[in-house]
């Protein structure tokens, strides 16, 4: 044991090194940055929108128009009596994206029941996602008009009927129903909240891996070609330990980068979509999720936590196993490298794939590989299927500790320094 | 008298190929003991054997009456072995590599300063010691591994080529730490593909050639049998 803590410390020391550090440090304030950036722009994007407006008719009716305009919550500049070009210069001077002119004899050709052209001005000055906001305010402004306007004609021509009930005599009632709950919801709403909530995981846990395989691998690998593993293993050192603790520094180092990839994605997330996780976010969506049942309590988020960093584990396992097959640290890059597949093919087949239905054969492969499980695990937490997620834990539990007998056998024979395994030649020599 | 190292009739095989071919040969306590031979000849195998990381395929090696295979625990706490080419740990200082080899061995904090005392003393790299392995040059390293593989006193040291790359006054100061540590009573087994600095080290050498050791004695001896200037026209006349 107290061998075990001195090679801990020395891993550690070797593996936690400025070098490794800053590139992450760095991304995240990458995602910090843009999260503060885009939130700001959002809010923008979600201020009242500024529309200039030519009035040349000057009637009643072109009055309705920049009425309605006012009460959708456009913030409106009214000009009259100027050309279109200078309706066009002003619009420019005071950054407004859109500007709108209403003709002479509007309201006598809309009395006279002929569609009117309504001439927009659509002032682009980048092809940014938030410069494109400007873009749909002509047409939610296009909408607001129409609205207003055939809602007067309508109940000009026809006394004594709402007309929201002749234009749409229907409308949705959704309701949804997850399991033995129901709640009156649209299905649109539930799903996006689940996407906001879990798509972040699995590009952690990708990264982390990548990462992580890369990490423990070359520090093998590196042990190997530097002879530093002879020595250690010319000591009263156990094989056991050696694993050990190669294992656990790289699985502390993981969870930090994990914990460190979370925390800049939330922010991130949180600035990209104005969402934000803490606040109540529209009290009746927030009623329905909970009537639901898809909060994910503390059971679930634990149990999501155990599979995603069993993953990792045994990412690792596979990972320490193939560093010690490689002969220099080159080799040993080229070996992991393909574990990113290992975890994008379940994770595709999971999201593009209903398993339930899938042929059992695809269902078992799916089921067969260990990094599948987290991708599982999300969904039935939601549903509250808390067994299928324990019995996944535990083929993982399973998985690893196979692994890591692996990697002792392979410590404690000859083979830590005879393996050399090479794609090139066939296996091993 | 106890010996300190007897090898018989060892075998190695890696796969179908046979490395090591049935060698014996015995070291005493305090001498400086030398596998001479040229690349491939099996010298660093025997020495991985001998340090209990490989498993020999057949054959005894005993050290200090302790048996390879059944005794590799007990061996363990009494030897070093630097092996071939070795380097250290790149992100750790030297100190630090010391500490960390130290808390390996040391069973307490007293015995433990001890041998980084002693290490830090044999090295000779003074303040550098508190710089990154990484920016070391070769000789440094090997000076620091050499101080760490007898800073514990080993009762045999395994030394794996270990002035090969070094250059001519490298080499003469790590030859001069071995002879020093072996007076005081270490026994050492070196290798080298260098045939004539060896004399100047050893009491005894084996000249070993595709796994087999064809003659064992002292440089002197082998050069009157042969009649022979050095101990590489022994050599040649000997792989004839
Ligand atoms: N891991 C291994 N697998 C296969 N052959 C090996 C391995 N290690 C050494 N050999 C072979 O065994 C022979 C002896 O090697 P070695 O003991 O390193 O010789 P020396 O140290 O005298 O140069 C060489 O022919 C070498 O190619
Ligand atoms: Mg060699």
């Amino acid at each position: 044991m107290r061998r075990f803590i001195t090679l801990l410390k020395k891993e550690l020391r070797e593996q936690l090194t400025w070098q490794m550090i800053l590139p992450f440090l760095l991304v995240v304030l990458v995602f910090l940055f843009i999260g503060n950036l885009t939130g700001k722009e959002t809010k923008k994007a979600l201020a009242p929108q500024k529309i200039a407006v030519l009035d040349e008719d000057r009637t009643p009716v072109s009055q309705t128009v920049i009425d309605s305009l006012t009460q959708s919550n456009f913030n409106v500049r009214t000009y009259t009596g100027i050309t279109e070009s200078s309706l066009v210069a002003s619009a420019k001077n005071e950054g407004i994206a859109t500007a709108l002119v209403i003709p002479a004899g509007f309201e006598a050709e809309i009395a006279g029941n002929r569609s009117q052209p309504l001439t927009v001005y659509n002032i682009i000055r980048n092809f940014s996602f938030t410069g494109s906001v400007g873009n749909r305010v002509a047409s939610q402004a296009l909408d607001t008009i129409n609205e207003a306007l055939s809602n007067q004609l309508i109940a000009q021509k026809i006394s004594g009927i709402d007309p929201l009930q002749l234009k749409k005599p229907v409308f949705p009632k959704n309701f949804v129903i997850i399991g033995a709950r129901t709640a009156a919801v649209s299905p649109d709403q539930v799903t996006g909240f689940i996407m906001s909530q879990t798509t972040f995981l699995p590009i952690v846990m990708f990264l982390v891996i990548v990462i992580a395989a890369q990490m423990i691998a070359v520090s093998v690998a590196a042990e190997k070609e530097n002879k530093t593993l002879e020595t250690l293993l010319s000591t009263p050192i156990s094989r056991t330990a050696l694993v050990f603790a190669k294992m656990t520094a790289a699985g502390i180092v993981s969870l930090m980068i994990a914990v460190i990839y979370m925390f800049g994605f939330r922010y991130y997330m949180n600035g990209v979509t104005g969402f934000n996780a803490g606040e109540a976010f529209n009290p009746e969506m927030a009623a329905a999720i909970q009537q639901l049942g898809l909060m994910l309590d503390l059971p679930a988020y634990i149990l999501l936590g155990i599979s995603l960093f069993l993953s990792i584990l045994i990412a690792l396992a596979i990972s320490l196993i193939l560093g010690a097959s490689a002969e220099d640290v080159k080799k040993a890059q080229g070996l992991v490298a393909p574990i990113t597949f290992l975890i994008m093919i379940p994770y595709f087949l999971t999201m593009f794939i209903d398993l339930e239905g899938a042929s059992p054969l695809l269902k078992y492969f799916v089921y067969f590989i260990p990094f599948s499980h987290p991708f599982l695990a999300a969904p039935n937490l939601f549903i509250h299927n808390y067994l299928s997620v324990i019995y996944g834990i535990l083929y993982q539990t399973v998985f690893f500790m196979i692994l890591v007998a692996a990697a002792t056998r392979i410590f404690a024979t000859d083979r830590i320094l005879t393996l050399k395994l090479n794609f090139k030649k066939s296996g091993f020599k | 008298m106890e010996q300190a190292l007897v090898v018989e009739e060892l075998r190695k095989n890696y796969g179908r190929y046979e490395a090591v071919k049935g060698i014996s040969f015995s070291v005493q306590p305090g001498e400086i003991f030398a596998l001479i031979g040229p690349n491939g000849a099996g010298k660093t195998t025997t020495l991985r054997i001998i340090a209990t990381i490989l498993a020999p395929s057949s054959g005894q090696v005993r050290v200090y009456n302790m048996s390879i295979g059944r005794d590799n625990e007990k061996i363990r706490q009494n030897i070093s072995y630097l092996p071939e080419e070795a380097g250290a740990y790149k992100n750790l200082t030297g100190i630090g590599y010391l500490r960390f080899m130290a808390d390996i061995f040391a069973s307490d904090q007293r015995s433990r300063q001890e041998y980084v005392d002693t290490a830090v003393a044999i090295c000779g790299l003074k303040n550098r010691l508190n710089d990154k392995i990484g920016s070391y040059s070769k000789g440094m390293t090997r000076k620091l591994l050499l101080a760490r593989s007898i800073m514990t006193k080993p009762k045999l040291a395994i030394l794996d080529e270990p002035t090969s790359g070094l250059d001519v006054l490298n080499a003469l100061e790590i030859r001069q730490t071995i002879k020093e540590y072996a007076k005081a009573g270490m026994t050492v087994l070196v290798s080298s593909h260098n045939m004539l600095e060896i004399e100047y080290l050893c009491e005894r050498v084996a000249i070993i050639d595709r796994g087999v050791i064809h003659q064992i004695g002292t440089p002197t001896e082998l050069k009157t049998k042969y009649q022979a200037g050095n101990l590489e026209e022994v050599f040649a006349e000997v792989a004839k």
